[in-house]
């Protein structure tokens, strides 16, 4: 296997790309006892409208179709797969983001056969007009789990005011209505359509023998013919204004929930280029609102913000927000005075403050590797954006004060801001002291 | 990995756990309070007022800056419950010095997190009234917004219903009656006495450090005279009441929560079995209960039981659509019965034995854990190691099970539903 190394974190990881046309990583993680392998095709909510190749037709399936997916991989004709796993002490899960589909296990014992057991349902379906019948009353309750969640309400509500046309505004799992439609071919479709190892990679961590994670790899595998094509995902044009500037909605809560989103519009970069952006956007929202910040303080001591007020960037290659998050009594207040920063922001960034956040960020990326989840499944994330983990802590060495300045002036304007808010209904009789 | 605990003055105790697996070192202090509803609430304030600064660090600005220049070193002050235990927590985690490639910050790390405990930010002797009032709607909201998550809410309310009058009822993070009362000077004579007479476990995991040792404790805490053990909970022995409790709130999906008890406590040999029992019954996507209720009838998404060990209580919850309550229900007490009647198979058990082993060999993998583990026995006063805990999972027999699933019983059903009338039962 490849070796790739990385001096400042004393890290290395393995690369192969194997005849059978699976991109196996191996990251060795010495001295610890569980193992970990997660498999992920880069297949995930936002991909639902595509064409299978260049020149071919329009293809656009139901709302939440990889989320479906994801849960009928677990069918097997003879064994459910999760007693399969469960015989050799593995825990077998799996998740749908905007992204990706990711499969993952992490066993102590048995690790080569559970990995065996990975690859093989993975790219093995086995579909029938009736399970697919059986799991849409699964999945409409994990829906209405969702729908019952005031913190995923609030956060949906503003990705929908944020953008007209891109799919990051519909739920990963779909609706009640949408799952309904999903049929067995519609399923075989996407499967064929994205699960070709040419659009998918395995990461393996743990303390474990090189050589047999490669050959375990080899043998699992089926054969693929190499595709000509790579499925082509269709996008309509999002333009650069956002939808609504504000949604509010009712909910059964305490206090108001809030979540102000600032649309990304600078947006096209992949590899070190996004991977800068993402962290020089989450070092400017720290040192504008994180909790050693002059903001904080002074609204926190208002009684204007809690300790559920925080900051967040995300983004890919073909859409990105912040995100100023928490609870409070005045939500339209806080979001005047946020987006007064925005306008006069000098006055809250310096050197110092910027060199305490990237002393901070340091520190917690250390901290990370402690867990062999956290690597894999970041080593996941940023390898669909091609960049390599081990590399993340040069790039957050490299960015300077005046990286920072520049972001400022470009990502964070006011109109293309969007103010979500989940207002507390009334008439909640529910006794909750228990003094009864 | 070398594990050691010493005595370090009366009612405190040092525990450290050796290792340089990890990028990080964390330590832990541990007040252990009986859970009283005449301080839970004041415990709860504490963990925010102790939050916003120290003697040298006399603001949460200067304190949060000062974490960020430890390499975002991580400070969290908390509360926990253990059985009928307030656990006030004082805990940080930093990068080792090893990889950050600076050896300056280790000692300032030890002596915020020391500072936070001992040295809080008082003036003229007392806690701040600003700080103490603007805390106290803080823990408020903190409290009213257990509505907001309506699965949690469900579990907390069955518990309230079915321990209604034991000390488990209590909720851990106090009740807003009780915040109005507190004055700076009654939560800092509160936090006076409990230095004085709590009994406090140290936790470190990490690298060998010189450092962490009893001066990380004040020289006046060192010798105190009256420590408070808190008793070991009471385990009810028969005569269960049936509580059968339905409440309406603004909800989509159904709230389900079981509540059952068994006489097994965690002391007993057999309580073994109660864990494997509980597993096949529902720990986990190979369970009784997620094949039958999920995957079979479609029921749920999710399913599941929970062992509460220093109550000997299972606790079931699953969210369903609210005209299946009925149908659902059933199941649930056909999976049960079949546990009684030994209607599970070897195969079952083996699968529930490497499930437990899995997850107690990962324990050593995770810092946090490792602390938690080690604070977790000697709770519960068990000197076993981790091997010999998997050693007694992996004897107990199928009769073993059997005879601890006998000792189970119903005790409540709580059940959260819409506030529109349901239609009767769909299938």
């Amino acid at each position: 296997m490849k070796r790739i190394s990385n001096a400042t974190l004393n890290e290395e990881i393995y690369f192969e790309n194997l005849e059978n046309g699976i991109k196996l990583f191996y990251f060795p993680k010495k001295d610890f006892t569980k193992k970990y392998a997660i498999f992920t095709t880069n297949y995930g909510s936002i991909h639902n409208r595509f064409k299978v190749k260049e020149d071919g037709e329009l293809i656009t399936l139901p709302e939440g179709i990889a989320h479906f997916l994801e849960h009928k991989l677990f069918e097997d004709e003879e064994d459910d797969i999760f007693t399969k796993f469960a015989h050799n002490g593995a825990f077998v899960n799996a998740f749908t983001n905007f992204n990706q589909t990711s499969y993952l296990f992490y066993s102590t014992d048995n690790f080569y056969e559970n990995l065996d057991l990975l690859v093989n349902f993975v790219q093995n379906p086995y579909l029938t007009d009736e399970n697919v019948e059986k799991e849409k009353g699964i999945i409409a309750q994990e829906i209405e789990m969702y729908l019952d969640n005031p913190k995923w309400r609030v956060f949906f509500n503003c990705l929908k005011g944020l953008y007209h046309n891109h799919p990051v505004r519909t739920d990963i799992a779909g609706t009640v209505g949408s799952i309904k439609e999903i049929t067995k071919e519609d399923l075989l479709r996407a499967y064929n359509t994205f699960y070709h190892p040419s659009n998918m990679v395995l990461f393996v961590v743990g303390d474990l023998d090189m050589n047999r994670v490669l050959e375990t790899v080899r043998n699992a595998g089926k054969e693929y013919e190499p595709v000509d094509d790579t499925p082509v995902v269709v996008f309509d044009n999002e333009p650069t204004t956002v939808n609504e500037r504000l949604i509010e909605d009712y909910m059964s809560t305490s206090k108001p929930l809030f979540y102000l989103g600032i649309k990304d519009n600078d947006l096209g970069q992949r590899g070190e280029e996004a991977i800068k952006k993402d962290i020089t956007t989450n070092i400017i929202l720290d040192m504008l609102f994180s909790d050693s910040s002059d903001f904080y303080h002074k609204l926190y001591d208002q009684g204007l913000i809690d300790k559920s007020f925080g900051a967040y960037y995300t983004g890919k290659e073909n859409y990105g927000h912040s995100f100023i998050i928490g609870q409070t009594h005045d939500p339209k207040l806080l979001s005047a005075l946020i987006l007064d920063v925005f306008k006069d922001y000098n006055q809250f960034i310096n050197e110092d403050n910027f060199s305490r956040i990237k002393k901070k960020e340091i520190g917690q990326f250390l901290m990370g590797f402690n867990s062999i989840e956290f690597i894999a499944n970041n080593l996941t994330d940023l390898y669909f954006q091609d960049f390599l983990l081990i590399d993340y802590l040069d790039v957050l060495n490299s960015i300077e004060f005046g990286d920072v300045e520049d972001r400022l002036g470009s990502h964070f304007k006011e109109e293309f801001s969007t103010l979500s808010i989940i207002w507390p209904n009334n008439g909640n009789d529910l006794n909750r002291e228990g003094d009864k | 990995m070398n594990i050691s605990r010493i005595n370090i003055g009366n009612g405190i105790y040092l525990n450290k756990v050796i290792t340089d697996k990890f990028k990080s070192n964390f330590i832990s202090i541990n007040l252990i309070r009986p859970l009283d509803r005449s301080e839970v609430t004041k415990n709860s304030l504490l963990s925010y007022v102790l939050g916003r600064g120290t003697s040298s660090l006399p603001s949460k600005a200067v304190l949060e800056r000062k974490l960020e220049e430890l390499y975002g070193a991580h400070l969290s002050v908390n509360i926990n419950k253990r059985g009928e235990r307030q656990i006030l927590r004082v805990s940080m985690e930093w990068a080792d010095s090893r990889f950050t490639k600076d050896d300056t910050y280790e000692k300032s790390v030890l002596e915020v997190f020391r500072d936070i405990m001992f040295y809080p930010d008082l003036k003229d002797g007392l806690f701040g009234e600003s700080i103490v009032e603007g805390e106290k709607k803080n823990l408020i909201n903190r409290i009213e917004a257990k509505v907001n998550d309506k699965r949690t809410l469900a579990l907390n309310r069955c518990i309230e219903e079915m321990c209604k009058g034991e000390t488990f009822s209590i909720y851990q993070l106090g009740y807003v009656e009780d915040v109005k009362s507190i004055t700076n000077t009654s939560l800092t004579d509160h936090y006076r006495g409990i230095l004085q007479n709590s009994h406090m476990e140290i936790v470190y995991v990490g690298v060998e450090n010189p450092s962490i040792r009893e001066d990380l404790i004040p020289q006046e805490y060192l010798n105190r005279k009256d420590v408070l053990i808190v008793p070991r909970e009471i385990i009810p022995k028969d005569n269960f009441t049936k509580n059968h409790i339905v409440e309406r709130e603004d909800i989509t999906q159904g709230k389900l929560v079981v509540g059952y008890r068994s006489n097994i406590p965690y002391e007993d040999g057999l309580y073994s079995a109660l864990l494997l029992g509980n597993e096949i019954l529902g720990g986990g996507p190979n369970s009784k209960l997620f094949k039958d209720v999920r995957e079979k009838n479609s029921l749920a998404y999710y399913v599941g039981t929970n062992l509460i060990k220093h109550k000997s209580i299972i606790l079931l919850d699953a969210g369903i659509d609210i005209n299946n309550y009925q149908k659902t229900m059933g199941l649930i007490n056909e999976m049960f019965e079949d546990m009684k009647n030994g209607n599970f198979s070897d195969d079952d058990i083996e699968i529930a034995k490497k499930a437990i082993k899995t997850s107690s060999q990962s324990i050593i993998d995770s810092p946090h854990l490792m602390g938690e583990f080690t604070l977790g026995k000697v709770i519960s006063k068990d000197n076993r190691s981790l091997e010999e805990m998997i050693e007694d999972i992996e004897k107990v027999s199928k009769e073993d099970i059997i005879k601890a699933m006998n000792t189970v019983t119903l005790d409540t059903i709580y059940f959260m539903t819409s506030k529109e009338v349901e239609q009767g039962e769909t299938n």
